[in-house]
């Protein structure tokens, strides 16, 4: 489910909307998918909106903390078999890169769009790569290999996936609402062991960690009724993984298609339910409860309380870093919160902690498809 | 027959917006042969009255006759070929033109006029003044004797009926002066022509016929020889 | 202090109002002198300027570019993207369009909008200006995938959603206009597309025109670091340059151009410092009693020559001051026929806007300025130096001009031999320097000569014109005689102008019938085609492969001949390259080589190996001779081929490269031809052939123009005449500035000798003989400088075709006389110059002789 919001965020990028004119020449996503890796690490052209979602927490020798944040997306725009020309416009490539310096209190981020055109962006199975320009990811080794470079600052990483592949939802399909189609085929590496290096502001740090992986592919998109979304990742240090989001409508309602998935140290996948888990922004009158976007004039809830009632697990979510928020200038790419947090809690009456990944839309300004 | 006739001449120049009355009523006939000066200080009207008889000016009242006809009654083509045919000029300075040769500068009111065989008629002009063999010196070459001569040579060389000279010994020294005198006298003789000459020299006016003495435009004596 | 000042007034300034008309001529004289020279500047700067700032605007700060010749393999975009440098990747489609409605040639880029817009900040000087190609009230991304998708400068009028046509190559295509930008009043207008549209637009697949690379602002790497990071994925005759290098390099090639109308410009300043020279003349001969006066009463030598410095300044000030904005109007009109030559000899420029800079106009003002203090000098200085007593004694007899005859004539021959020595020597970086000297010291040898000339002239016409014409002609030799000085700077300064107009003529005249005779032996098909649009020298728009196909099969159509071409740079200066097909047994070839050899004998050659023949310019440019080896980059490689000969060409300035079709084939294989040149089978009837050709090109709706042999020739000539009208422009101006200088002179002469006209009245001379002397003088005027520009003019003519036109062009051309043309210029100079004299004239009647008679 996080697939469809995550294709809202997509469409939010993918002001070419709306999407009747293409619609017919992609395909639903449909219960019964088989994954197959690697085939399914790389692309799949006959759906409309696919990314690959990278974040995770690391830290220098020196006890220097960072968050990190590489996103790929890839939006079809015409399968029209007539096009010959590389620079054709058949998908766009947009690109999120986003490095936090927790403890140096500072946040970078910056974007990239372009189209496939003669190498400049593009998903290679024969490659083994996906790429934005010089932001890429390789497979090569058994390992995953993430750059990107930016003004002021750049990451080069090696993962190492220490379980299979996560398949979120039922049956290969993420359902998103009622009907058929309406989802995303959802996989994600719940725990990635990373090392490499990061530079900020020509310092360079030889650094380790712990990613998450993100992958959807889909073509149906979200319904108008939507405000926004609460997704978070999360990574206990009790060798289990969680993942968790709410859809906020308009009328401020939960939306009941928001869903989750909890990985056990053996790398098994409990799918939950919306019924399962409650998710809610901290009532803790002594720290500050939110951050507001000196850009935006949003306000991000940055504490939040988790209640997993199936697992018997209570967790508290902060942030080192408040300021995460990945707000854009150009009127067209709205702006959302996605941060490095911490969790502190009780998981059958034993004390747990861990890290993850929180993102927040929808905070500045609705979401409504069609309106950019 | 006068050749010259002044009849009740008057003349007013405007200077600066004022009028100047340069004569005031004038009188005076000259008949060919004689040869009239006219005295007085500068400024009193000669070259004025020079002018008049010579066609190159209107009277601003009263008549000038040149060979019987009304000057102010003629136009611009007329006087100029009054001129050409009748009135020779003799200037206190010369007024050779320098870039051409004595012979060229008399032949000048020849080619002017369009006649015919200027050059030979230039040159006996020439001999004439007492100049043959110079004729192809250039005015800087010659004394100021000379140059009066050719003056008078080129007043004289279409053979003029009125020969007016002003001023001509001004630049003189004596003795040249009086022989240039002698020369107009006996020119004016030869050619019987009506010759008024301007001048404030005593010794020039002996020579003369009459000599008119003028003062602020008037005439106040006449004597006759 | 206050007391100098007011003897320079009393004696320098107020005279001058005394004459208003001649100081008015002056003053007009040197301001047109100055107005012209910086016309020409800032013409220069708007004519050449423009290719720069169209396409420009649209790319940003760039710091290096990529090119290659026939465009640069695309795959080079996404190896630069990828590499791990945070620079930015700007490739580009050039084209050009015509706009069907307004016939507006603009230039059609094609760039990458998606990046374009993903990116912030756009790389873009003018970055609102694409924004608001974006501004969501326009159009959105969802028209960046529509195939019919341009963005237009304002300046085109048109709306968002209007259908605009164009003319790409030989094809009409139907576009939406998606958003307007602002175009800074047209000068930097191009049409806009996303380089998918632009691809497919100009037929071009798999190459982009030029790619930008802007490095990292505050990286600290050198940029030699950042030249190797780039070259690593480049192939061999890919080539990497500082971004605008290519600019730079249409600039250079226009240097020689903008060098020589430049100095052809200065003719009309240097006309005018005859001028000037005179009136101070004239100033200090008039003033010969008052510098006396002024000089017995303590004033010093260098009072004197200040004071009348301080005259010409007045003038030249007033002149240059005038100048300036009388050379801002001229040169709208400079621009545009300094427009047609750029474009038919170098490159397509639309001229650019004309921006009046501070420096240009100071620059132009003191240039009058300066010039007006020199001609001044000498006569200021012969006043200052004149004994006091001298200069008291009456005389308005001007000093006779002791010239030493011999001793004039000799230094005038000194003068034109070493001319000769110099015209023999190599130009200096490109430029003619010492054809331009020997010029200039022809100029002065005749000048020096010009007193003796005009001394023995004015025997003869005294003699024998006064006996036809009448005594008025020999009193108007007389005094041109007489007063030699003036007379002899006044004929040095029409001559001047009248020997630049003969050279120029000769030149251009000459210049034309070798044209003329070459395109007889150059162009030996019957019917020429081309894709309609716009026919810059650097542009080539392609036709059609299906419908060049057809053409070969229609009937009465004995065979093709495929023609193409491209721009390259060689050697750091642009040069084409073409290839024209050399296998039709069909064609019989006439091409016209230096080294005198057949050309079926170096066709052969071209046929077989790896062979080329260049241009005449081409060879002059590069050195490059018969048999050299010559290196091209040729798409991604590198190929080295020989000099089979160099051919003659005048179709433009630009060198070319000639190869077979079949070898640039192996190299670019883009088959569509430029140009194609169709031969037509004994017995057929041209005028069906031409027709059936045009059927077939409206079958396959290609926009193409057929040209009958004899049209094309047309054509060629009056691009010709078109392209040298700018200097036809420039040698009026000249002369008109040298007759102005007559009307001054004689209008001085007139009241000079108005006592001596006065004189004459007396002596029996009626008006109208008056009127015939002074319309003489300006006669004999004419006709002395007539003469003297005549004889000038065709030494001048020597230099301009063997040396300045050579050393700066690289072409032989062949001396031809265009005797009419040259015989009724003079007239035409005559008759004004006589003309000049009518006001003077008139002057010289209306004196009244009574009053001027006893002046002294």
């Amino acid at each position: 489910m996080r697939t469809d919001l995550r294709a809202l965020g997509a469409l939010a990028l993918g002001f070419f909307l709306p999407l009747s004119l293409s619609f017919a020449q992609f395909q639903p996503a449909l219960p019964g998918y088989r994954f197959g890796f690697p085939r399914d690490y790389f692309n799949h052209p006959d759906y409309q909106t696919e990314w690959w979602y990278y974040t995770g927490n690391l830290q220098s020798l020196d006890g220097h903390k960072f968050g990190f944040e590489l996103t790929f997306f890839r939006q079809g725009v015409s399968r029209d078999p007539k096009q010959n020309s590389a620079w054709g416009l058949r998908d766009i490539y947009f690109a999120h890169f986003a490095l936090s310096d927790l403890t140096g209190k500072k946040f970078f981020h910056t974007e990239r769009t372009n189209r496939a055109g003669p190498g400049i962006a593009g998903v290679s199975l024969s490659l083994q790569k996906i790429w934005n320009g010089n932001w890429s990811v390789a497979w090569a080794d058994g390992e995953e290999r993430l750059t990107a470079f930016a003004d002021s600052f750049a990451l080069s990483l090696a993962l190492h996936s220490q379980k299979p592949p996560v398949i979120h939802g039922d049956n290969g399909v993420s359902q998103k609402s009622a009907g058929p189609g309406r989802g995303s085929h959802y996989f994600s590496e719940t725990r990635l062991s990373s090392s490499g290096s990061l530079t900020i502001e020509n310092r360079k740090y030889s650094v380790t960690g712990l990613a998450w992986m993100d992958h959807e592919f889909f073509t149906h998109q979200l319904e108008a009724n939507q405000m926004g979304w609460d997704w978070f990742s999360i990574q206990l240090d009790d060798h289990t993984e969680l993942m968790l989001f709410q859809i906020r409508r308009k009328d401020g309602s939960i939306d009941p298609f928001s869903a989750g998935t909890f990985v056990d140290a053996q790398g098994r996948a409990i799918h939950l339910r919306a019924s399962d888990f409650q998710l809610s922004p901290a009532q803790d009158a002594s720290a500050a409860e939110t951050w507001s976007s000196p850009v935006t004039h949003a306000r991000y809830p940055v504490r939040w309380q988790i209640h997993v009632a199936r697992l018997n697990l209570t967790l508290l979510v902060t942030t080192p870093l408040p300021s995460q928020e990945l707000a854009t200038r150009s009127s067209f790419v709205p702006s959302y919160w996605e941060g490095a947090i911490l969790l502190q809690g009780k998981k059958n009456s034993a004390a747990v902690a861990g890290s993850g990944y929180l993102e927040m839309t929808g905070y500045d300004r609705p979401f409504s498809v069609g309106e950019f | 027959m006068a050749l010259v006739e002044l009849r009740n001449v008057i003349k007013d120049y405007d200077s600066n917006g004022e009028k100047i009355r340069a004569l005031g009523g004038v009188s005076l006939a000259i008949e060919p042969g004689e040869f009239v000066a006219i005295v007085g200080r500068s400024g009193c009207g000669k070259s004025t009255l020079l002018n008049l008889a010579g066609a190159m000016d209107f009277p601003t009242g009263g008549e000038v006759l040149i060979d019987g006809q009304i000057t102010s009654a003629a136009g611009d083509s007329t006087l100029t070929e009054l001129r050409r045919e009748k009135v020779g000029f003799v200037f206190q300075s010369f007024q050779l033109l320098h870039t051409l040769s004595a012979v060229e500068n008399v032949e000048l009111p020849l080619l002017l006029a369009g006649r015919d065989s200027a050059r030979q008629t230039a040159a006996d002009r020439l001999s004439a003044v007492e100049l043959a063999g110079l004729e192809n010196r250039m005015p800087h070459q010659l004394s100021g004797g000379q140059m009066q001569r050719v003056g008078i040579a080129r007043a004289l060389v279409h053979s003029p009926k009125i020969l007016l000279a002003d001023e001509p010994t001004g630049n003189l020294d004596n003795t040249t002066g009086a022989r240039i005198m002698e020369l107009l006298v006996r020119l004016t003789r030869e050619n019987q022509t009506a010759t008024l000459m301007a001048t404030h020299s005593p010794e020039a006016a002996a020579v003369a016929d009459v000599v008119v003495t003028m003062r602020d435009g008037k005439v106040v004596d006449i004597k006759r020889k | 202090m206050s007391g100098r000042l007011k003897l320079f007034w009393r004696l320098m300034v107020k005279p001058l109002g005394r004459e208003p008309v001649r100081t008015t001529l002056t003053i007009a004289a040197v301001a047109l002198g100055v107005a012209v020279v910086l016309a020409m500047d800032l013409a220069g700067d708007a004519a050449t300027g423009s290719f720069h700032s169209s396409l420009e605007t649209l790319s940003g700060q760039q710091d290096f570019e990529i090119t290659a010749a026939g465009g640069v393999p695309e795959e080079i975009v996404g190896k630069l993207a990828e590499l791990p440098y945070d620079w930015r990747i700007t490739p580009r489609i050039e084209g050009f369009a015509l706009v069907a409605d307004s016939k507006r040639a603009l230039p059609l880029v094609g760039l990458d909008l998606i990046g374009v817009a993903g990116r912030i900040p756009l790389p873009l000087t003018k970055p609102e200006a694409l924004d608001k190609i974006f501004d969501a009230n326009q159009s959105s991304f969802e028209d960046l995938a529509k195939q019919d998708s341009v963005w237009v400068g304002q300046s085109l009028n048109k709306t968002c959603g209007d259908a605009l046509e164009l003319l790409v190559n030989d094809r009409a295509l139907t576009f939406t206009v998606r958003g307007v930008y602002p175009d800074d009043a047209g000068t930097g207008s191009a049409i806009l597309m996303d380089m998918a549209v632009a691809q497919a637009a100009l037929g071009i697949t798999g190459r982009v025109d030029r790619i930008f690379i802007r490095i990292p602002r505050g990286a600290t790497n050198s940029l030699d670091e950042w030249q190797r990071r780039a070259q690593q994925v480049l192939p061999q005759g890919v080539q990497l340059r500082a971004a605008g290098a290519s600019t730079d390099e249409n600039r250079k090639m226009l240097a020689a151009f903008r060098w020589n109308l430049r100095l052809l410009s200065y003719i009309a300043l240097i006309v005018g410092a005859f001028l000037i020279y005179n009136t101070i003349s004239v100033s200090v001969v008039r003033r010969r009693a008052e510098i006396g006066i002024a000089r017995a009463f303590g004033a010093s030598r260098l009072q004197v020559l200040l004071a009348f410095l301080l005259e010409a300044a007045v003038i030249g000030g007033a002149g240059a001051l005038l100048g300036v904005p009388l050379g801002r109007f001229l040169a709208t009109s400079a621009v545009k026929l300094m427009g047609n030559t750029v474009n038919a000899l170098y490159l397509s420029s639309r001229p650019g806007e004309i921006t009046l800079d501070p420096t240009s106009a100071f620059l132009a003002f003191f240039t009058g300025l300066f010039v007006t203090l020199v001609s001044a000098w000498s006569p200021a200085r012969e006043a200052a130096t004149s004994a006091p007593v001298e200069a008291m004694a009456r005389g308005r007899v001007e000093h006779s001009v002791r010239v030493n005859k011999t001793l004039a004539l000799g230094g005038a021959a000194a003068l034109a031999l070493l001319a000769a020595a110099m015209s023999r020597l190599p130009p200096v970086g490109g430029k003619p320097a010492f054809g331009y000297c020997a010029a200039l010291l022809l100029v002065a040898a005749s000048v020096i000569a010009i007193p003796a000339f005009t001394d023995a002239i004015m025997r003869i016409s005294s003699r024998i014109f006064s006996r036809l014409l009448g005594v008025e002609v020999l009193l108007a030799s007389r005094s041109l005689a007489g007063s030699l000085r003036r007379t002899s700077t006044l004929v040095a300064a029409l001559s001047t102008a009248v020997a630049m107009m003969t050279a120029v003529g000769i030149m251009v005249g000459s210049f034309r019938q070798t044209v003329v005779l070459w395109m007889a032996s150059e162009l030996p098909a019957d019917l020429y085609l081309r894709p309609a649009g716009s026919p810059a020298t650097d542009q080539h728009p392609t036709i059609s492969l299906g419908f060049s196909d057809q053409l070969a099969k229609l009937p009465g159509v004995l065979a093709i001949q495929r023609l193409r071409g491209y721009e390259i740079s060689y050697e750091g200066k642009p040069a084409t390259l073409a290839s024209v097909e050399l296998d039709d047994s069909h064609i019989e070839h006439s091409s016209d080589f230096l080294s005198g050899s057949s050309a079926e004998s170096v066709l052969a050659e071209l046929r077989e190996k790896n062979a080329v023949i260049v241009s005449e310019p081409f060879s002059y440019k590069h050195g490059v001779r018969r048999r050299d080896i010559i290196q091209l980059a040729l798409g991604e490689s590198r190929a080295t081929f020989r000099v089979a000969d160099v051919y003659y060409d005048y179709a433009s300035e630009r060198g070319m490269i000639l190869m077979d079709r079949n070898v640039l084939l192996n190299y670019l294989p883009d088959p569509a031809p430029s140009n194609i040149a169709v031969f037509i089978s004994p017995g057929a009837n041209p005028a069906n052939v031409r027709a059936e050709i045009e059927r077939a090109a409206d079958r396959a709706s290609a926009r193409i123009l057929v040209f009958a042999n004899s049209d094309l020739r047309m054509q060629a000539v009056q691009i010709f005449d078109r392209t040298f009208a700018i200097t036809y422009a420039l040698e009026a101006i000249a002369v008109f500035v040298a007759i102005m200088g007559v009307a001054g002179a004689l209008l001085a002469l007139v009241i000079d000798r108005r006592r001596e006209l006065g004189l004459l009245r007396y002596l029996g001379a009626s008006s109208g003989q008056l009127r015939k002397m002074i319309l003489a003088e300006a006669g004999l005027l004419g006709l002395l400088s007539n003469i003297a520009g005549l004889c000038l003019g065709i030494f001048l003519s020597l230099i301009l075709i063997f040396v300045i036109n050579k050393q700066s062009f690289g072409w032989t051309i062949r001396l031809h006389w265009p005797i009419a043309v040259i015989l009724s210029g003079t007239s035409l100079i005559w008759l004004a110059t006589v003309l000049a004299g009518w006001y003077p004239a008139r002057i010289a009647v209306r004196l009244n002789p009574v009053e001027v008679i006893h002046e002294d």
